[in-house]
Parts: structure tokens; sequence; C-alpha cells
């Protein structure tokens, strides 16, 4: 059967299915640990305002930090505890972020939970929003986009379709796929809150079709609602947002803008679990379903806290099965590599890869070919090539006017060049300049 | 724990550039055993000469000029076996050396290596034979092969219109090495195709083209494609990565005008065959094409500038 796509991408990994055959199937196994790490930068935006002092007592579900700034978000103890360590440590991007350490007495103290209502029906859809900001909700499936505002239409937008987006399409994550075939329900109730809060009839849910089982859960959950549940062609990146509502609703989002723009909103589904969670129950955003694979023992998925520290999953999934070169946090393709094992849980880290010593790849770069690949698959319709010399040759201008603004770091243009040219880091780069040059 | 850092992706396709190489080579087997089959023992020297001549040249040059020594790449091995199979069996050793050296330090090295050329080398390089030495480039020869009888000189069928399509297929007939056998040329598409290699776009538009130009100018449409270099030139010389356009539309343009300009050289032009000047005068205007074939950029407006 023809699955709906786009045009261009690729099929990273084909032949090892993604990486995803070792997680896929292994059902998600719950594990807390001792301490959790919890950073005060979990979204785009301000990092959030300490509010307990170390040595506090904290239940689950207290508020530890505070939004700070329009795109702010609280933050949650995600353990009940001790506070014992409020300190600077460097993570996954440059630079130093506040964190709270918890030291977990397993009690499991919750603070008390206010839901908004346990029916889609007896909800008040001006309270939805608000409930979602309080409960520090961030993009689950990596750019921590505060979800408030991205459900926020200004005046003169207007927001006709509503995505959730279980495709998954990066490498080696499966923790979608198990929230979509372990909790179908919540996900389904999620989105049909946020269709309520936003006034907007129709939504999609869209899954790629390597995940048969995951489908068909949704699709049996959603029988009774009006949400349409569109499966598509497994290809990288298929669940890029803008890839998704061009497939979804034939529109693209205009150069420069966002989704809403071309009157859509697409959320992840672990998100749209998250708001079903705040709303039904009055949870805040403290817990997620991660992946852990690679050369581990047993891999799969954990659900896990917010703050747990990537050494101890790794402890619960068996300990390392070799030796390993390189660990990344997040998929193949688009991941960030851990300098340490001491990295936390984020509300946005969908996994943990570990490389064994043999596959972390070289970093030498051989002359383009022109081969013509990288423009084949550029899902963006760039020319990655000629960028790529731009960048290298540091000519911004003539960059800008060749639609560098657009690039959106899939890393499929790296991925298929057959000399080995980091096309996307130097794009990258270029692009950070660029943000420099425009704060100056 | 010592953790590699570096930027993603943290995956990359098994296809290198060594190993796209090493497709095109294995593809060309078939047509070098045929051309030894046909053509014996000067087929093997003319071979041998001309890929030793193309790696030497490279390797000096890069020496003599303190860049890396890229030889390994199989991309010397591969214009010094190409230019062999454009040359006819007849030629003396020399030509292959003069060719090959040419080709690798001429239309390769000093436009930058490889990726800077804006024409095939073995293709730049037969041009400059054809002209250079016009008439040992244009001797054709029976295939005698390893017998001991004396080849005899003859015109190509492309010539003399006088082969059936059975012997044109199989490629018992006069002409440069590797384009004689129709049936070798075919087995290494197929295989280029099939590790996808290359796609499929330029050699069956090129053909298709040349088809139906020398249908609309009067002539045997398949036998204009059996006949000559147009189907050796089609699959090995015309797909070559750095000298033909990327997109798609930019492809149909490239291979159409190369048919129209083999079929115009054909019937116009001086030399019996035009598949050496079609393709170079294709690849000089590609970097032109690639400029105006350019895709819509998402979430742009149809006719948005580039520049």
């Amino acid at each position: 059967m023809q699955y709906k796509t786009f045009k261009g991408g690729i099929h990273p990994l084909a032949r090892e299915k993604g990486g995803k055959t070792a997680s896929k199937d292994v059902s998600t196994k719950e594990f807390i640990s001792d301490t959790v790490i919890i950073p005060m930068s979990m979204h785009i935006g301000a990092p959030s305002k300490p509010c307990v002092n170390k040595g506090d007592y904290v239940k689950v579900g207290q508020v530890i930090g505070e939004p700070q700034g329009g795109l702010g978000l609280p933050v949650h103890a995600s353990v009940s505890g001790t506070v014992i360590s409020i300190d600077q440590k460097s993570l996954l991007s440059p630079g130093q972020v506040t964190c709270i350490t918890i030291q977990n007495d397993f009690k499991d103290e919750w603070v008390e939970t206010k839901p908004l209502g346990s029916t889609i029906e007896e909800i008040d859809p001006k309270e939805i929003i608000p409930a979602i900001k309080n409960a520090g909700i961030a993009g689950m499936g990596g750019a921590s986009f505060p979800t408030h505002i991205k459900l926020s239409v200004r005046e003169g937008q207007h927001c006709d379709t509503i995505i959730a987006n279980g495709c998954e399409c990066e490498t080696f994550l499966t923790a979608d796929n198990r929230l979509m075939i372990e909790e179908p329900e919540k996900v389904v109730n999620g989105l049909l809150i946020v269709l309520k809060a936003m006034n907007v009839t129709r939504g999609v849910i869209a899954i790629e079709s390597n995940k048969p089982e995951a489908i068909k859960k949704i699709k049996n959950a959603a029988k009774s609602t009006n949400i349409e549940v569109v499966v598509l062609k497994t290809k990288y990146p298929q669940g890029g947002e803008k890839q998704l509502i061009q497939v979804i609703t034939g529109k693209e989002v205009p150069t420069g803008k966002l989704p809403i723009d071309a009157n859509t909103i697409v959320l992840n589904v672990g998100t749209c679990k998250a708001i079903r969670d705040a709303i039904f129950e009055g949870r805040p955003l403290i817990d997620r379903i991660t992946t852990v694979t690679g050369i581990v023992n047993n891999p799969g998925n954990l659900k896990v806290r917010i703050g747990t520290i990537l050494a101890d999953m790794v402890g619960e999934c068996g300990g390392y099965s070799g030796e390993v070169g390189k660990i990344v946090s997040g998929g193949g393709m688009t991941g960030l590599s851990c300098p340490n094992e001491d990295i936390p849980v984020l509300k946005a880290t969908s996994g943990f890869v570990i490389y064994p010593t043999a596959k972390s790849i070289s970093l030498a770069e051989e002359p383009c070919i022109r081969c013509g690949r990288c423009v084949e698959a550029c899902p963006l319709r760039l020319d990655p090539y000629l960028l790529k010399n731009l960048c290298d040759a540091g000519k911004i201008e003539e960059a800008k006017l060749n639609n560098i603004m657009d690039c959106c770091f899939c890393g499929t243009c790296s991925y298929v060049c057959p000399s080995k040219r980091w096309i996307t880091v130097s794009i990258k780069n270029t692009r950070e300049i660029m943000k420099k040059e425009v704060k100056k | 724990m010592n953790l590699r850092m570096s930027t993603a992706p943290h995956i990359k396709s098994s296809d290198t550039t060594s190993s796209l190489m090493r497709n095109v080579i294995i593809a060309l087997i078939p047509c070098t055993m045929a051309s030894i089959y046909f053509f014996g023992l000067n087929a093997i020297i003319l071979i041998l000469v001309s890929i030793a001549s193309a790696v030497l040249s490279e390797f000096i040059f890069e020496k003599l000029s303190h860049k890396k020594v890229t030889i390994n790449d199989g991309s010397a091995f591969l214009t010094g076996l190409l230019l062999a199979l454009n040359i006819p069996s007849s030629a003396p050793w020399w030509i292959a050396l003069i060719g090959s050296a040419f080709a690798i330090i001429i239309v390769k090295q000093l436009f930058g290596g490889l990726g800077g050329n804006f024409i095939n080398p073995a293709l730049g390089a037969r041009g400059m034979l054809v002209v250079s030495w016009a008439s040992i480039m244009t001797t054709f020869t029976t295939p005698t092969g390893f017998a001991a009888a004396d080849a005899v000189t003859s015109a190509t069928p492309l010539a003399t219109n006088s082969a059936d399509y059975t012997t044109l297929l199989f490629g018992n007939i006069p002409g440069t090495m590797g384009e004689t056998s129709k049936i070798m040329i075919l087995l290494g598409l197929a295989f280029l195709l099939i590790t996808r290699t290359i796609k499929w776009r330029i050699p069956v538009v090129t053909l298709a083209s040349t088809a139906f130009f020398s249908f609309i100018f009067g002539s045997d449409p398949l036998y204009a494609v059996l006949a000559g270099g147009i189907m050796f030139g089609a699959v090995f010389m015309a797909t070559d990565y750095v000298t033909s356009p990327m997109t798609a539309a930019g492809q149909y343009i490239y291979s159409v005008g190369i048919g129209l300009l083999v079929v115009i050289i054909r019937v116009f032009g001086n030399y019996p065959e035009g598949v050496t000047f079609a393709i170079i005068l294709m690849n000089v205007v590609t970097g032109l094409i690639d400029k105006y074939c350019r895709e819509r950029v998402y979430g742009h407006s149809k006719g948005e500038k580039h520049e």
C-alpha cells in the first residue's frame, strides 16, 4: 500500500530497521532512581528561578522553580525527598544551568492535585491552557517549546487542524511507539482536550507505517471520536513539523513563519498524554518514557521521573554490553553528544543511544563530488552542498539568498553525503554566527 | 569514561566516494572483458598503460603540489579505465599514456581536483586526442581477439550503416574498445542501477532522446542507439556526478541536450560520431542548468528568485 508522504527524505539505517528493533517490542518498565537532578531550563525561554532551598523537604509535583518571562514555565519536583544541592552544572548545551538535586525518600508523597474534571464534557475550555502552563508542559518531541504558548492563538491567526505527532521517524527511538501501544486512550484524550480548548474540529494522529501495533491501538482508542488516524510512509524526517503539516493539510508553513500561519498546530503524542494527565489528574509533567538502547544489555524503554540520571538508567538496563564510544541524547540523526554519564532526563529527552567505539564515525571530510544526493534528499528542497560551500567560505549574505534560514537541521544531507561532508554542522555554525550578529 | 563528542548526525550512509567509484569500476568489468575478448593483447596493453598513467599522474601532481594524495579513492583509476575504453584498439600505447596524463593533470587537477573539474576528465582527454591525432583516433579495426590474423582497418558500423542488430548488440564490430558490446554495457548499467550508484534518468533519457532525434532526422532510431558510442557515453560518461546536473529537471534537460547534439553532429558534422563533443558541451552548461533548475524551496512562493 502506498502511504502519504513528502518529496525527498531518506531511510536511515534501513537494513537495521532504523535501529528500533531492539527496543520497540519491549514493554515499558517503570524505574525510579535514588536521586534526580532537575535543571531549571528544560524549555525554550528564560530559565526558571529556584524557590526551594538546600535541605528543604519537597513533595512530588511541588513547584521548585518559578517561571520567568514570557516563555517561562514552572519546574516541579519529580520525587518526594530532600533537596541536597542547588548548583550550576553544564549539561548538553553550551553554558551552565542551575540544577536542583533531590534525594528520593521513596515515599512518593504528592502535593494536593486539582484535576479540572474527569471527562471532556465537564471541563471549562478557558481553564485548559492556564492549567497546561501550570503543569510545566513543554514540547516532549525534542524542541521543548512551551505548549501553552503554542496553543495561544493571537489576533488574526486561525487554527483549523491539530496534529498529534506519533511518527517517531528518528532512528533508535521507540518511546512514542510504546506510549501509543500502552496508553493510547491517554494520547487520544489529550488531543481531545486540546481540540476543546482551541475550539477546533479537525484532530489528526499521524503515525508512520512501521508501527502497526501502535496504529491498531490508537485507531481502537479513537474509534468513538472524530479524530482521524493517518498512517504515513516510513521515511525520515516524516515527523518533522513542516513535512507533517504539508502531508496532512496540503499546506506549507510560509518561510520564516510558524505552523499556526498554516492554520495548524503540531503536538508530540507524549505532550498530548502529559496534557491529559494535567487536566484529568492535576498532575504536572514529572515523568516520561525514554528509550535506552545501543550497546546496553537490555535495551528498552523506561518510564522515569524527570531528572533521572543516564548512568542510573543504563544500570537499570543491565549495564553496557561493550566498549562505549559515544552517548547521544536523542536519536542518531539529531541527538546531542553527552559529555559524561551524569546527564539527566529532561522533559524532551526521548532517548539515550549508546554507540560502541567502532561506530563512532570519523570526522574526515572529502571534496564534494556533486553527486546531488543532498539536493534530492533535502525535505525542504534546499541546495545543501551549495550552502555548505558558502558557509565554509564565510559568505553569509550569499547563504541568506540561498535560503539558509529555511534549514531545519534534520541532518538528512549529511547522512546521504558519500564524501562524508559535515553539511548540517556548517549550516548550524553559520546560523549561530548570524544569531549573534542580530543580537549585536 | 572518555566519551567522544560530535554533532549530529551520528549515523551516516554506508556509501562513500570510493565505494561509488568502485561500483562504477565493477560495472565496467563486462565491457573491459569484452574489449579484451574482441581486441586481444593490444587492449590489455592500452588498458594497463592508461590506468597506470592516470594513477601515477595523480600521485605525482599531488606530491609536487603538496596536496593530500587521493589515489586510493579510485577516481584516477576509473578515469584511466574509462579513457582506455574510449580509444580504438589500434592506437599506440603512448596515446593512452598522454591521454590519461592530460585527463588527470589538465582537466582534473588544474581545476581543483576531484569535484572541481567542469568536464569529464576522460572525455576531455578523448576530445583532445581526437583533435590532435585524428587519424589514430578514428581508425578502427575489425575485432580479431588473440588470433594471429591481421586486423583489417574498417569504418565503424555507424559510418557504414552495415551491421545487423544482433552483431551490434554483441559487439563483434569495429569501434573504440569499450563501446562495441551493447550487452556488456547494459549489464554494467543494471549493476549501477541496482546498487543505486546512478539514477535511471540520464542514461535512459539520453538514449531516448538520441533515438527520437534520429527518427526526426530520418534515420533508424534503434540503429542510432546501438551503433557508435552513444550507449557507452550515456551509461558511463554522461552520468559522471561532477559534470552532470543535480536536480531531476536539470538531468532531463541535460540528457535531451546530449541526444540532440549527438544527432546534429552525426548528421551535419565532419566526424561520424559526436558523443564525446555532445557530452562535453552539455558538461559545460551543467552549472547553468543547475542554476536555473532549482526547485521551489518549501514555504516559498512560486517564481521567487534565488539570487
